[in-house]
């Protein structure tokens, strides 16, 4: 209720009406009527893991990746400047010279638990090899497994164009749990289906 | 063998009603939440059976293989008795409600009720007041400050509320010149009361939503501020008693609140059979309850004593007052 103050400053039919109204519940029933049309609109939830995922736009910052070359073998130098550019050193690199000659790593491995996804390593890498994509379903039972190597990373899917809304997916949780986008499946933008009023 | 017909038909009869009456919460609790995610915009439950159907089977499994707790410093004849003396309670309300009109089987009269009492509102009235027994001896035996907070609030709740309430039904015992239920939707098949007793409606359902403990006068169940009322100490089967109990207050009130004021059994405008419009009718006033849940925060303390004292009391007995008047 008003303040009577307020309430004087008023004409007597406002007030009239006003009375009228609280009497007849006109208040109550116009918050009953919000929530009604609530009710029999669309709902905005986003049934992941069972049924959508949401597939981040391209310039997320997920998992890294390794790019590969022609032959199937990783673009990377091991120049280690990633590891060194790296603000938390969780990049740790071992040189090798392969069969061909080339200077590769050995060893490849990234700490996921430590990294901060910053992407400096992206920016830092001559050879365009290590790329931070939009995969980030990385749940695992102890943290030895956040520790990925060079193999790990060279098969982790490539940055995908599609990303930015919202597809059909299926959870499956054989050889641990992951959530697979529908092949086919188009993507909707979520943020159109929220009611504004 | 002519005498024993009565007895089997009462008896199946009583089977019938207690075991739907069981079985009720569980689609009422699906339904809640799945009300209140809707109204929230949410789906609500989606992952157990069809669009969450089996969540309340998974819930009940879940709360009858919990620890059956009873705290240290608890009375606890009194603490494993509340639940049971809860549910007798509502139980004993549906004894006199007639779910629909009476028929025939082999020359066998059938009657949808299982008592047509002369006093059926007297009754009710006095048996729905018992329930105060269960709510005090659940908070006083818990020996927690949270659960005697919470019952002494719902004891006050439901004496102040139970006056207007008998206050507002006496306008409907006036038109139908019965207190039996039977003779007073019988009394409705012309025109509901609803268009004789709006303001005896209003006043009856505001404080029926105060006996049920919905919001917006759940103040003893006040999450927020109280953990959860009278029932904070209780946990596995005897918490799920005091919610079967709560449910059916629930469905109680929807069906009182049906026979009253809008014609029972009485079918309107769709000729269907008249435990099905009962059915109907009882189930959309369930549904408002719920609505209504979802919608309205809660009132303070203090208001829900001057709504009740101070505005639904004058209120019930003004409608005594000129039903008298126009009657007479």
């Amino acid at each position: 209720m008003l303040p009577l103050t307020q309430t004087l400053k008023n004409k007597p039919t406002q007030i009239l009406s006003q009375w009228i109204g609280w009497a007849f519940f006109r208040d109550l029933a116009s918050g009953l009527s919000l929530t009604l049309s609530y009710m029999f609109s669309k709902t905005v939830t986003e049934q992941y893991p069972d049924k959508e995922k949401w597939v981040p736009f391209p310039r997320y910052r997920g998992h890294h990746f390794l790019n590969t070359n022609e032959e199937g073998d990783t673009n990377c130098v091991a120049c280690e400047l990633c590891a060194k550019i790296c603000p938390c050193d969780c990049i740790d690199v071992v040189p090798f010279e392969d069969l061909k000659g080339n200077r590769r790593p050995k060893v490849f491995d990234i700490d996921l638990g430590r990294c901060l996804y910053c992407g400096l390593c992206e920016d830092a890498c001559p050879a365009n090899a290590i790329k931070l994509g939009q995969h980030y379903e990385y749940s695992c039972e102890n943290s030895e497994e956040l520790t990925v190597g060079r193999d790990v990373l060279m098969g982790m899917p490539r940055k995908s164009e599609l990303g930015g809304a919202v597809f059909d997916a299926s959870l499956s949780t054989i050889d641990g749990v992951h959530v697979k986008e529908v092949e086919n499946g188009q993507g909707r933008d979520w943020w159109q289906d929220i009611r504004r009023n | 063998m002519e005498e024993l017909i009565p007895i089997v038909v009462l008896l199946a009869k009583l089977i019938v009603v207690i075991v739907v009456l069981l079985i009720l919460p569980i689609p009422l609790t699906w339904l809640e939440r799945k009300i209140a995610g809707h109204i929230q915009q949410r789906l609500g439950p989606m992952r157990v059976g069809w669009h969450g159907l089996l969540q309340p089977l998974a819930d009940g499994i879940k709360l009858l293989t919990k620890e059956d707790h009873i705290p240290a410093e608890a009375d606890r004849f009194l603490f494993k008795i509340a639940p049971i003396v809860a549910l007798v309670a509502t139980f004993a309300l549906f004894v006199v409600l007639p779910f629909g009109e009476s028929f025939s089987v082999f020359d066998q009269e059938i009657t949808l009720y299982l008592a047509d009492m002369n006093v059926a509102l007297l009754y009710v009235l006095a048996v729905s007041g018992l329930h105060v027994f269960a709510v005090i001896l659940g908070g006083w035996a818990s020996n927690s400050k949270y659960a005697i907070l919470g019952s002494l609030r719902t004891c006050a709740q439901m004496i102040s509320y139970e006056i207007p309430m008998g206050f507002a039904v006496v306008g409907v015992v006036m038109l139908a010149q019965s207190m039996s239920l039977v003779s007073i939707v019988e009394a409705q098949s012309e025109v509901w009361n609803i268009v004789y007793q709006p303001l005896g409606f209003t006043v009856f359902f505001i404080a029926g939503l105060a006996e049920a403990q919905r919001i917006p006068f759940d103040l003893a169940e006040a999450e927020g501020d109280l953990g959860a009322g009278y029932h904070t100490e209780y946990s596995g089967m005897r918490f799920s008693l005091f919610m079967i109990s709560e449910y059916m207050v629930v469905v109680f009130m929807a069906s009182l609140t049906v026979i009253l004021f809008f014609g029972g059994w009485n079918d309107f405008l769709v000729p269907l059979p008249s435990f099905v419009w009962f059915a109907l009718k009882v189930g959309f006033f369930i549904w408002v309850f719920m609505w209504l849940r979802f919608t309205f925060p809660r009132y303070r303390y203090d208001q829900l004593m001057s709504i009740g004292w101070k505005v639904l009391l004058p209120l019930s007995i003004a409608n005594i007052l000129v039903s008298g008047f126009i009657m007479s």
